[in-house]
């Protein structure tokens, strides 16, 4: 394990984003029920992104994939290892990112336009402006009209898009989703994703999508990250050479879709044995924040 | 667990050491504010010559027959309008928020006109300010009993007074719990009150008394035992809700929450 | 529901208040009670209007509407501060503190009124502090736990564009635990509407608690029913429009934080503007103004009525000098 002070602050590299050696480790207090003790959430994880890539991370729950996520917002620091965003590294959060979080997270006593300007008014955009660029991606997302509407007015699917605009509205090169489609019902859920590729095709930005459903995973991906729980380890990156543009067509009833799915599948049933999770690693992994400290 | 209650003890104990010290180093006016010591000192000689047991016997019989007269009278009420007659409560509820906002030290002054100054018109205004969270807390509590559990329970062909008695009461019960101990609360508050305006005897009488006298040390003496009888009943009926409505906080937090029984 | 059906709601629910002034104006008329310890409606309602005429109630409720502002303001100066630095920095000495500060909120108002006497004489400071201290711990109580229970996510959500810590409080932990602080601020001020007239029935001589109590020292029957009426519908009518205030500013929250069961039919909301925030902060710039010359005008004359012998003036920590002797 390469101690902290190894890692180089700054990487020659092409890809927009690098992932090198990431290793994140809990300490686990002890419980009435569990003893102390530690939870590897990621084990040495190596991953780059392309510029304009769209990444998508998948496994079952507990196997490190928001942690690894937190960290590349910088709203999480690695025991061991760095992530670079070209080619620097990541020490903190910062508006060169944007985050989209399952639970929407939008500010309910802002209405819509004023959650989209939200980052706007932290970067310091001027009123004017910041008028301008919040109808633009109110009108990407698909929101005319409901900018003067306050979150609680709207259903799931819009307040995700609004969690979306709001997280393109100060321009970030990379977009980091969280599961953000988790919480909302199945045929919301498959629109969203097409509007999310409508939305990254027009935009260019780099994305990186967390989730646990498969099949989102092969819908939306350029290249797919299979992780396996208990350690948190990266099993394999499968390639999706599905034809784009995928939204408005058929490609969710392909058979090369299908085919991909079951290979993913497999690759997630076939861990190995000794990495079945532990009855109680699950569920502290769950419970383990590490924005909890925030 | 164990170390956190270690620590929560010892910022009482620093609270008490600091109002040992501050009067002795001349923080504050020894005058004003005696040391707690001397405080401990005057309850114990007080409760050797007897005449605290006494004040202490009378106010807490006085706070007790309030608080029980309300509860005789506010919990088969607030059964009754929330379960049974939803009518009469639309009927009755805004008349009920109005005499829940009428302020009893104000209604003392009428009803001595009816009762005299004597025990019965204490009675009456401790239990006239205890009885409205009583009323409401159970009126709450059984109007959020959760629709599919009742569904669920009628579907296993409950009749009306198991479905009551297995369902209805116990999930109503956190919410009781809740207002009893708001309704305890007041009766204390209101207690002194009433012993403060007419009375010859008990607690708050015995403290006004010592104000009226200056005498500073069986002033805070009066004080601090209320204020402990005030935490001891708190806790009490905090630990019969523990064990008898351990299992809800729901709804019947939002009846702390809505303080409209005063104002 | 259709607008018969609304009608009737109506009707149904005012039913059980308008039985209630019925009685009142009959009972007494029939002899059921007596009318001299009973009087009915139509004198109280008259007598009212008798003491607004004179000016004797607007005085009063201006002095005591200033005791209460004033202890209210102190009070949000001390808790709001307190209460977020306990409820977002410091929560481990909010935890140790906490069984300390519940002690403290129970100690009874009533018992610490006298003390208070004893400090600062039955000036105004003595009722100032009472309702400070009373008013001060559902706020306190409140802001702990709603700068405390800000949701996560939104928390999680700002860190990820690096806002500062000035930023997170003033952008997104203040706005979203205001109304939540706001109950505490409602419940406050109703104990404080409470303790208040309380408060000046055991020493005053003024405010509207004192005239209830003058008047019955003086057997003014029907003066104690329309001060009674008065403080009771006034006292309603501060908690509805503090729920009304409630609903209207923070309308953007999924589960509002305070729904009474009273309220079935949710109207028409009004969101307040501009011009309803300066309305409002005239309204208690002229209590507090005008509140604190009649206050100061008061208590001079009853400084000169009582021959300023009796240590009725304000005292800092210094004996009461007549009494300084009993020690």
């Amino acid at each position: 394990m390469a101690r902290d002070a190894d890692v180089p602050q700054q990487i020659q590299t092409d890809a927009k984003i690098v992932v090198k050696g990431i290793t994140s480790v809990f300490h686990l207090k002890k419980t009435r029920t569990t003893p102390a003790g530690e939870f590897i959430a990621l084990n040495d994880i190596n991953l780059e992104v392309r510029k304009g890539e769209f990444l998508v991370l998948v496994g079952p729950s507990g196997c490190g994939k928001s942690t690894l996520l937190d960290i590349l917002a910088g709203l999480a620091h690695p025991t061991s290892g760095g992530v670079y965003i070209d080619g620097k590294k990541v020490t903190g959060p910062a508006l060169d990112r944007g985050i989209v979080l399952q639970g929407y997270a939008l500010f309910p006593w802002r209405t819509v336009r004023q959650n989209v300007e939200f980052g706007l008014e932290i970067k310091k955009v001027p009123k004017q402006e910041r008028a301008a660029i919040s109808d633009n991606f109110i009108h990407l997302v698909g929101l005319d009209g409901f900018a003067d509407r306050f979150p609680h007015e709207l259903s799931g699917g819009m307040k995700q898009r609004v969690a979306i605009a709001r997280a393109l509205a100060y321009d970030p090169e990379v977009l980091l989703m969280d599961e953000p489609f988790a919480a909302v019902d199945a045929q919301t859920r498959e629109s969203l994703q097409d509007e999310l590729l409508r939305i990254w095709e027009a935009t260019g930005k780099t994305i990186l999508f967390v989730t646990h459903s498969i099949e989102e995973a092969v819908f939306l991906g350029d290249r797919v990250a299979v992780l396996t729980p208990n350690p948190g380890t990266l099993r394999e990156i499968v390639k999706i050479d599905l034809p784009r543009p995928r939204h408005n067509s058929d490609t969710r009833s392909s058979a090369e879709f299908g085919w991909i799915r079951r290979k993913i599948w497999e690759l997630l049933q076939n861990a190995p044995s000794d990495a079945r999770p532990h009855p109680n690693a699950v569920p502290v992994a769950d419970a383990i924040s590490p924005t909890a400290a925030l | 667990m164990g170390k956190n209650t270690v620590r929560k003890a010892g910022v009482i104990l620093l609270f008490l050491a600091l109002w040992e010290l501050a009067p002795l180093i001349g923080l504050v006016d020894p005058v004003f504010i005696p040391r707690f010591s001397g405080v401990v000192q005057t309850i114990l000689e007080l409760y050797k010559t007897g005449e605290f047991v006494q004040h202490t016997r009378i106010s807490l019989l006085r706070a007790f027959t309030g608080l029980a007269t309300a509860v005789v009278i506010g919990l088969p009420l607030g059964l009754l309008l929330g379960g049974w007659f939803p009518r009469i409560r639309q009927a009755t509820e805004p008349l009920m928020e109005l005499f829940a906002v009428a302020n009893p030290v104000i209604l003392a002054h009428i009803i001595i006109f009816f009762l005299g100054i004597g025990e019965s018109a204490k009675t009456f205004i401790i239990a006239w300010l205890c009885v409205w969270p009583i009323i409401f807390s159970t009126i709450t509590g059984i109007r959020t009993a959760d629709e599919s559990l009742l569904k669920a329970a009628r579907s296993l062909g409950l009749g009306r007074w198991q479905l009551f008695r297995l369902v209805v009461l116990p999930s109503a019960a956190p919410s009781l719990f809740t207002g009893l101990r708001l309704a305890a609360g007041y009766a204390f508050i209101m207690l002194i009150a009433a012993e403060m305006m007419g009375a010859g005897s008990g607690l708050g009488w015995f403290v006004l008394q010592s104000q009226e006298n200056y005498h500073v040390l069986r002033l805070f003496a009066g004080a601090t035992v209320i204020t402990f009888l005030a935490v001891l009943t708190d806790v009490s009926i905090k630990l019969l809700q523990n064990r008898f409505a351990f299992w809800n906080g729901g709804p019947a937090e939002n009846v702390l929450e809505q303080g409209r029984w005063m104002a | 529901m259709s607008q018969a059906g609304y009608m009737n709601n109506y009707l149904l629910r005012s039913s059980g208040v308008l039985l209630f002034l019925t009685l009142w104006e009959t009972a007494p008329r029939l002899a059921w009670l007596d009318p001299y310890f009973v009087p009915p409606l139509s004198v109280v309602v008259a007598e009212i209007g008798l003491l607004l005429g004179t000016g004797d109630l607007p005085i009063h409720l201006l002095v005591s509407s200033w005791r209460g502002v004033t202890g209210l303001f102190l009070a949000l100066l001390i808790a709001l501060p307190l209460g977020v630095i306990l409820g977002r920095w410091l929560t481990g000495l909010a935890d140790a503190l906490d069984p300390l500060l519940r002690v403290l909120s129970q100690v009874n108002p009533f018992a610490l009124l006298p003390l208070f006497l004893l400090f600062f004489g039955i000036g105004e400071t003595a009722k100032v502090a009472v309702v400070t201290w009373v008013t001060l711990w559902p706020i306190l109580f409140y802001t702990i736990t709603a700068t405390r229970t800000v949701d996560p996510l939104q928390i999680k959500s700002a860190a990820a564009l690096g806002v500062t810590r000035s930023q997170m409080l003033c952008k997104v932990i203040l706005p979203a635990a205001v109304p939540t602080i706001f109950i505490g601020i409602r419940i406050g001020a109703s104990l404080t509407f409470f303790i208040l007239i309380a408060a000046e029935m055991l020493g005053a001589g003024s405010g509207l608690g004192w005239l209830v109590h003058n008047s019955a020292m003086n057997y003014l029957i029907p003066r104690i029913y329309a001060g009674a009426t008065f403080i009771i519908l006034l006292g309603f009518l501060l908690n509805r429009f503090l729920l009304y205030l409630e609903k209207s500013l923070f309308a953007w929250q999924e589960y509002p934080a305070s729904w009474t069961t009273a309220g079935e039919i949710r109207p028409y909301v009004w969101r307040p503007g501009k011009g309803a925030a300066i309305a409002g902060a005239a309204t208690l710039s002229v209590i507090l103004i005008l509140g604190a010359c009649e206050v100061r005008k008061l208590n001079q004359e009853a400084m000169a009525g009582a021959g300023g012998s009796s240590g009725h003036a304000k005292h800092f920590g210094t004996p009461v000098e007549s009494g300084s002797g009993g020690f």
